[in-house]
């Protein structure tokens, strides 16, 4: 039964009220915690320690794509993520001789690139750093702009996080032809496929939120990735249940104490699993 | 004086966030309020910072394309200095077609005739980046998430197929599609909705880097 457009606006209030609190309250005991670890050797970032030492030992920069993510669209939380990301990740390319260069396809996502590159790069940041090939999603300019420069500056690796479609491919390929590393994310699902069937690392999903958890020992970073965990992890059991309901009404023979103790099983065994993850 | 910038800037992105929330969730919807007297016009005036803030980031969006193209020829003008060829052609195309629009009255005719098809020849091309791509998943991932990932994508590609010997591939291939890939591409989409959720919130906090320095 579809829900009124009444009772969806407060639950959203809810929602948003119930995640700020989340936030905040998981930024509160993170801080008071120290660093458990650096995530180095997490799923998906085994080789990038290696394109950045490369970056550094050859003067190579690293680059970095935000794709279609948009600051002032509906894209703009993926564009405030992945800017935390790639800022974590030129803090760690520091003792190189060249900035990463960040490219774009969204022009209102070159002040956050800029913005980006000025706060986590010691030396002095050129504004070519930034760099925005036209125009919006699923942009083939940007992926034929984006192939060609790989040519000419030859970066060392390349990040690829946001929003991309299928010109992802042009952009892979260019890379793997010139022999440099690639790790890409994309909130697309088209985007995502092509990640993980082109890229040398791949993110999944909502991994692209996380990713800078697993780079940096802010503690913050790890509290907003651990908020994810919790709503994630409330949906999954949620949607266990209803499962279960169903199931327990289409078979008439299975009794309500036996999908119940079902349930607290599946509880417990993802309890242990989310500890162990 | 650092820290008073970082905290007043903190604070107003707070304040503006939470007020377009609280307006886009609680404006032009009296129903909301219950028995409240005034409530339509209260309604309507919680509405009005979301509309005039919605708008400004509409116009603000809009300008940017301006900092693009300064950001576009200042990258090339650069690089031609250095007499890198792609980048030469790029700003001599750039003026050309500049002089073109403004002599010919925004004549668009340049942009069906030159960028539709190379575009279009672009998109091509991607077809085959994409086959390469494919061909290369097990060379890339030689484990049982690649072969499954190969398996499927041959299934769904053969049953695309009007041949009537692949009839019963067609049915596995729609199996395919309707429950396990739907199933996934749900699970991840929900994924990316709440992570995108948290990230929202924490900008609407003011808690996101860019203002905190």
């Amino acid at each position: 039964m579809p829900l009124d457009d009444t009772t969806v606006r407060v639950y959203s209030i809810i929602f948003v009220a119930i995640t700020a609190v989340l936030i905040f309250t998981a930024r509160f005991f993170h801080a008071r915690r120290s660093r458990r670890s650096t995530g180095q050797g997490a799923a998906g970032f085994e080789r990038m320690p290696g394109w950045i030492g490369q970056g550094i030992e050859t003067g190579r920069p690293l680059h970095l794509g935000f794709g279609g993510a948009a600051i002032g669209s509906e894209k703009t939380p993926i564009a405030a993520a992945e800017a935390e990301f790639f800022y974590h990740i030129i803090r760690a390319t520091q003792s190189s001789d060249s900035a990463p260069l960040i490219s774009t396809s969204s022009a209102a996502t070159v002040p956050l690139a800029q913005d980006t590159i000025r706060r986590a790069w010691q030396g002095d940041p050129q504004w070519k750093q930034a760099q925005w090939y036209p125009q919006g999603d699923r942009s083939i300019a940007y992926a034929a702009g984006v192939s060609a420069m790989m040519g000419v500056d030859e970066p060392a690796g390349h990040v690829l996080a946001g929003s991309f479609g299928p010109e992802l491919a042009l952009m892979l390929n260019s890379a793997e032809q010139l022999g440099q590393g690639t790790l890409a994310v994309s909130d697309q699902l088209d985007g995502g496929a092509v990640a993980f069937a082109m890229a040398d690392e791949v993110l999944i999903g909502e991994q692209m939120f996380s990713a800078a958890a697993h780079l940096s020992t802010d503690t913050t970073a790890l509290a907003d990735a651990r908020v994810s965990d919790v709503w994630r992890g409330l949906l999954i059991i949620g949607l266990s249940i209803l499962l279960l309901i169903n199931l327990s009404a289409q078979l008439a023979s299975v009794s309500g104490t036996l999908v119940l103790a079902a349930a607290l099983g599946l509880l417990v065994v993802s309890a242990l699993l989310f500890r162990r993850s | 004086m650092r820290r008073m910038g970082i905290a007043f800037s903190a604070s107003v992105a707070f304040a503006v966030g939470v007020l377009t929330l609280i307006s886009l969730l609680l404006g032009d919807h009296p129903e909301l309020y219950g028995n409240v007297a005034g409530a339509e016009i209260w309604a309507g005036l919680l509405a009005l910072p979301a509309a005039v803030l919605l708008r400004l980031v509409t116009l603000t969006v809009a300008v940017t394309i301006v900092i693009g193209i300064v950001n576009l020829l200042h990258v090339h003008a650069g690089r031609g200095l250095r007499r890198q060829f792609y980048s030469i052609v790029m700003i001599a195309s750039f003026a050309f077609t500049m002089y073109w629009y403004l002599t010919r009255q925004g004549d668009t005719s340049l942009l069906a005739a030159v960028q539709v098809p190379i575009e279009s020849a672009l998109a091509a091309l991607l077809f085959l980046s994409m086959a390469q791509g494919g061909a290369r998943v097990m060379k890339k991932r030689a484990d049982i998430w690649g072969l499954l990932f190969v398996t499927v994508m041959v299934i769904v590609l053969l049953g695309t197929l009007p041949l009537p010997a692949l009839a019963p591939l067609r049915e596995w291939s729609d199996w395919l599609m309707d429950i396990p890939v739907g199933a996934g591409a749900r699970a991840i989409l929900l994924g990316i909705a709440l992570g995108t959720v948290v990230a929202g919130v924490r900008i609407l906090l003011g808690q996101d880097r860019s203002y905190r320095g």
